[in-house]
């Protein structure tokens, strides 16, 4: 029920969201490499990859895949064609907990990344509301990282993981599930540089 | 002073907006949903300015906004949406609310400050 186009499109728009929030500071390095074909048999897209830096939109290396162990967060964009699901698995060793949590004292680091990626989240549902008007988006909730591969059992017309590396040393898995309701077919424009984000609009 | 209420239910973003509005020299309170933003508001005459997250659990920020100007009847109060959601129904649905502005995340400090002071003046 989804084209391939549009499947390309919800790729790409990932990866632009990705790139544009889950790094901390400008210029962190942000690769972004598929690590396992989604349900339909889509292209492995790991080739031809290059490096990129936060906000350049390149994509780039390899990451560690993770097993399914501790917590996800996860959002949800919904609308009458489609439920999209955004699964983040971050790492809780040091070098993770370093880079997000730094001298934020006040804040667990649960609550850190729920935030981060509520804002990857809600980059792209900004995108995905140019091409479908009606969706709406969760607030970020974790689960056990053990419901993903459970993920299958709704029968998800696409279904993609990917190795997120930031940095030298931090590595996350994002896992996109779209449930569709309908035919879906659109392609996106990711090129256009819109950042109307943090800017006051006065009604 | 005025008070400036930044309502959301992420600590993060609630340390991280009131924060940066208290090294400024704004006197904020916070609340951790619509319906804690309310009783806040209630129980403090001199807010000013409500900045406030959409998405929240109890109560979400559109209905809040709602209330403070039906049940509270509270028309003088300036309210500013901070959100992820940019779909032109939900800011429709702001604006019929009595909501004075929207701003999509990520909160940039800088660019809002001085719109933030005359608000809450």
């Amino acid at each position: 029920m989804i084209s391939s186009q549009a499947k390309d499109s919800i790729e790409r728009i990932f990866y632009k969201a990705a790139q544009a929030r889950l790094p901390m500071a400008p210029g962190d390095v942000c690769g972004i490499v598929a690590i396992k074909p989604n349900s339909a048999g889509a292209k492995d897209r790991t080739e031809g990859l290059t490096e990129g830096r936060a906000g350049d939109g390149g994509a780039s290396r390899a990451g560690k895949p993770q097993t399914h162990t501790g917590q996800v967060v996860v959002l949800t964009i919904s609308g009458i064609l489609f439920r999209l699901m955004l699964l983040l698995h971050f790492n809780e060793d040091d070098s993770t907990r370093d880079y997000f949590v730094k001298d934020d004292a006040q804040s667990t680091f649960e609550e850190i990344v729920a935030e981060i990626s509520n804002l990857c989240c809600g980059a792209m549902n900004q995108e995905l509301l140019r091409y479908f008007p009606d969706l709406g988006m969760s607030t970020p909730y974790m689960l056990s990282a053990q419901c993903v591969p459970h993920l299958e059992d709704l029968k998800p017309s696409y279904l993609s993981s990917y190795a997120i590396q930031l940095g030298d040393s931090v590595h996350i898995v994002a896992t996109l599930c779209v449930c569709a309701d309908g035919p879906i077919d659109f392609v996106a424009d990711v090129t256009a540089v819109e950042e109307s984000s943090g800017e006051l609009e006065l009604f | 002073m005025a008070k400036i209420l930044v309502v959301d239910d992420s600590s993060t973003v609630r340390d991280e907006v009131a924060g940066f509005l208290r090294k400024n020299g704004l006197d904020v309170d916070t609340a951790v949903d619509g319906k804690d933003g309310l009783a806040k508001l209630k129980a403090s005459p001199g807010i000013k300015l409500v900045v406030s997250d959409v998405n929240m659990p109890n109560m979400d920020g559109l209905t809040m906004a709602e209330k403070i100007r039906g049940e509270l009847a509270n028309s003088a109060v300036n309210i500013i949406m901070l959100t992820t959601e940019s779909s032109p129904a939900m800011k429709e649905r702001g604006k019929a609310a009595g909501v004075k502005g929207w701003i999509v995340k990520p909160f940039k400090g800088d660019a809002v400050l001085e719109t933030f002071r005359k608000l809450s003046s």
